[in-house]
């Protein structure tokens, strides 16, 4: 059983078309995932801007302004003293984005000359009544409209601006108010609701980690990478089998009983398919950066219950009688091939269509195996608890159960009417 | 004394012993109470046309097909699929070279023997005799994508013959072979048998089962139609001579006077050469000779030769294309 085992194993990481299948073809396709969606990715960041701050006699009377450009820029802020406006602020503002790269220069004229030269792409400067405004030149605004330019750029413009329109309402609040009312700067009630107002939005995550829309390709990849997979135990299950090979009448005749021929067979199975998927893993967590919700050693508990599951697969089409090793091999590069489509590799629409199967007809989305592995790594991303990574295991299992029942009925006769 | 006994006894117990074997494909009869018995020790042939149901007997015999009736014993005891300490005696080369592709030669070899000898220090040994004895000695270390036919197949036998088998199955084993490997087949095959071991080899090529078989059964439509030596089998035909002669100018009344002749089976003419087919007699070339000398026919090359095992064959199964 052991040699039996041995020679399953040399044959199966011999067997060029299938290591191709199984090692190369995730990791181009991983790679080609990551130079599209890489972008994509970047496209929706945002990239700090660098800016000349035009720090003349507007800018200091323009209260809290070097307070905001200095949280924008990513400095620590802490309760100071605005000594350019004689004021306190008292500031907490801490952000964990960089949107500015600040240039200080001390008139427009010079901010100009910054901006004609391409050293920054805009300047902040403030008018005399204390308004806040950003300048950019026409490169600068080609570069945000034309998104293969400078990913991100438009965004990070978006964002500045509506925090600049923030300030400038805000600042336009509290004057307006105090010139009405004088005496409302000393309570705390005025700037309780100051502070309310300004808050904006506040990222938080409810799920285990932060989102990445897509990682789903990714895991999607790995369910049919791993389907795939099943060619190794079509290719053990015909060699071992008197019906489908000269090579199963050799062996079946040899004093080896059946039974361990193909444990061994499938343990090979088994462990190589295993050993593929977790170089494709290992190319997907580290090569292209996607996450597996930092728990790595459950993602490798992951891809050997897939494999599990696929070699079963991979045994029960092997078994069936009548049909030559190619038919086979074809026939699951079609069951990969079209059962990812309902995982969601495909794309958007993809994406969309495996979602409605989930939402319309959840057993259909349970019985895809393809479907299933891809959960596999979903549940591990986004779940606070184990029982989502738990429960899709369970189904994986059943299905191998399932799988290797059908695919021993029909291997389990010792002899044959025909051959 | 008890030892020598026990001993003749052995020996005396068929190495293959089939009786009354039916074996049907839905309404088609591939064995019709089929009998066979194989010495211990010996070469024995298995003929017949395609379709006959050599293979199929054989495959019973191996425990792989089902069969509706009949006895089938190997050393004495019933083959099932899980006589496995029968299995271990037994050999097979498959008509279809059946290694691994991704292994060495080498590695192909020390696999299948180890289903028999799992011990690998019991052998490493025989691998290496089995690697001599194919003569694959430098072509260990390829795959068998890199050997040609004549080697693919000495390494098709060596795997199923190192782990030194009292019994060995030889499905057609030189198909496709150039002469030269072929012969070294053949030797190889009477050296196993030299060496102790049962052989039962199938093949059409008759003038191989006539080289290196004991005895020879010759079988059609699942049926045992002759069994003997080859000398015994030719014997068994009408035909004891066959008589070629060449000529231009044989007319139809000559060619219906030597039609006429008792000891003439069947004759031939196709306007170049004269064929004819004839019973076993002293004087048959003599009396033919005198019909054409009476008819004026000028004769060229004369050729007579005895009766083939091909003869035979085709006596016995006829000369109808099969599939």
């Amino acid at each position: 059983m052991w040699s039996t085992f041995i020679v399953s194993l040399k044959s199966n990481l011999r067997n060029k078309s299938a290591l191709f299948w199984l090692i190369i073809f995730p990791i181009a396709l991983a790679t080609m995932f990551n130079g599209v969606f890489g972008d994509l990715d970047k496209a929706m960041s945002i990239t700090p801007i660098s800016v000349a701050v035009v720090e003349d006699a507007n800018w200091d009377n323009a209260v809290g302004a070097s307070t905001l450009v200095e949280a924008l820029s990513g400095k620590k802020t802490g309760g100071r003293t605005d000594t350019s406006s004689s004021k306190t602020i008292s500031s907490d503002v801490n952000i964990d984005v960089k949107l500015l790269d600040t240039t200080n220069v001390t008139s427009s004229a010079q901010a100009r000359k910054k901006l004609d030269t391409g050293e920054v792409e805009g300047y902040l400067s403030a008018d005399k009544d204390g308004r806040i405004a950003l300048t950019v030149s026409s490169d600068t605004v080609t570069k945000a409209n034309n998104g293969t330019q400078e990913a991100g750029l438009d965004v990070s413009l978006a964002a500045l601006d509506n925090v600049i329109d923030q300030y400038n309402r805000t600042s336009a609040t509290v004057l307006t108010a105090l010139k009405d009312n004088p005496n409302a700067a000393m309570t705390r009630t005025f700037w309780n609701g100051i502070s309310t107002a300004a808050n904006g939005t506040r990222e938080i995550s409810l799920t285990n980690f932060k989102p990445d829309a897509m990682a789903r390709y990714y895991y999607a990849l790995m369910g049919m990478s791993c389907l795939i997979a099943m060619s190794y135990m079509i290719y053990t299950v015909t060699a071992s089998q008197a019906n489908l090979s000269a090579l199963g009448i050799r062996r079946t005749v040899a004093p080896l009983g059946r039974a361990k021929q193909l444990v061994a067979g499938f343990l090979a199975g088994w462990l190589c398919t295993s050993t593929c998927l977790l170089i494709a893993l290992a190319y997907i967590r580290y090569g292209c950066g996607i996450e597996v919700g930092g728990r790595e050693p459950l993602a490798v508990l992951a891809v050997i219950v897939a494999s599990f599951m696929t070699c079963s697969l991979g045994t029960m089409i092997g078994a069936i009688p009548k049909l030559t090793t190619g038919v086979k091999q074809g026939l699951s590069t079609a069951i990969a091939c079209s059962l990812s489509l309902f995982s969601g590799l495909y794309g958007g629409f993809a994406m969309e269509l495996s979602d409605l199967i989930t939402r319309k007809a959840p057993f259909l989305a349970i019985i895809n195996p393809a479907q299933q592995v891809t959960n596999l790594f979903y549940s591990l991303m986004y779940y606070d608890s184990y029982q989502p990574f738990i429960r899709t295991c369970a189904i994986l299992f059943v299905m191998s159960a399932v799988f290797l029942t059908v695919g021993v009925i029909m291997l389990r006769r010792q002899r044959y009417e025909h051959l | 004394m008890a030892s020598e006994t026990t001993q003749s006894t052995q020996s005396a117990v068929p190495a293959v012993h089939v009786s009354q074997l039916v074996k049907r494909y839905g309404d088609m009869v591939a064995l019709d109470y089929f009998d066979l018995d194989v010495k211990q020790g010996e070469i024995f042939g298995l003929l017949g046309p395609n379709g006959s149901g050599k293979t199929t007997a054989i495959n019973c015999i191996l425990a792989l097909l089902t069969y509706d009736s009949g006895t089938i014993r190997v050393f004495g005891e019933p083959m099932t699929p899980t006589s496995y300490a029968l299995k271990r005696r037994i050999g097979i080369v498959p008509q279809n070279v059946a290694v691994f592709n991704e292994l060495t030669v080498e590695e192909n070899i020390d696999y299948f023997c180890s289903l028999y000898v799992p011990k690998k220090a019991e052998r490493a040994p025989l691998v290496e005799e089995a690697i001599d004895f194919v003569g694959l000695r430098e072509f260990r270390k390829y795959r068998p994508g890199k050997l040609s036919g004549g080697l693919l197949r000495r390494l098709n036998i060596a795997c199923g013959i190192a782990h030194k088998p009292d019994l060995i199955f030889f499905d057609e084993p030189t198909v496709a072979v150039d002469p030269q490997s072929r012969n070294a087949i053949l030797e190889g095959i009477q050296k196993l048998n030299q060496a102790g071991a049962t052989v039962i080899y199938t093949s059409h090529y008759m003038e191989e089962v006539e080289q290196i078989c004991d005895r020879i059964l010759i079988m059609d439509h699942g049926r045992h139609l002759a069994l003997g030596t080859a000398d015994e089998l030719k014997n068994m035909i009408d035909t004891g001579e066959r008589i070629t002669i060449e000529t231009l100018d044989l007319p139809d009344t000559a060619l219906a006077e030597i039609r006429e002749l008792g000891f003439v089976i069947e004759a031939s003419y196709d306007g170049r050469e004269l064929e004819v087919r004839c019973r076993r007699g002293e004087h048959n070339l003599m009396d033919m000779l005198a019909v054409l000398r009476a008819a004026g026919v000028n004769i060229g090359h004369l050729t007579s030769r005895p009766p083939t095992l091909n003869d035979v064959f085709l006596e016995l199964t006829g000369t109808a294309l099969r599939d």
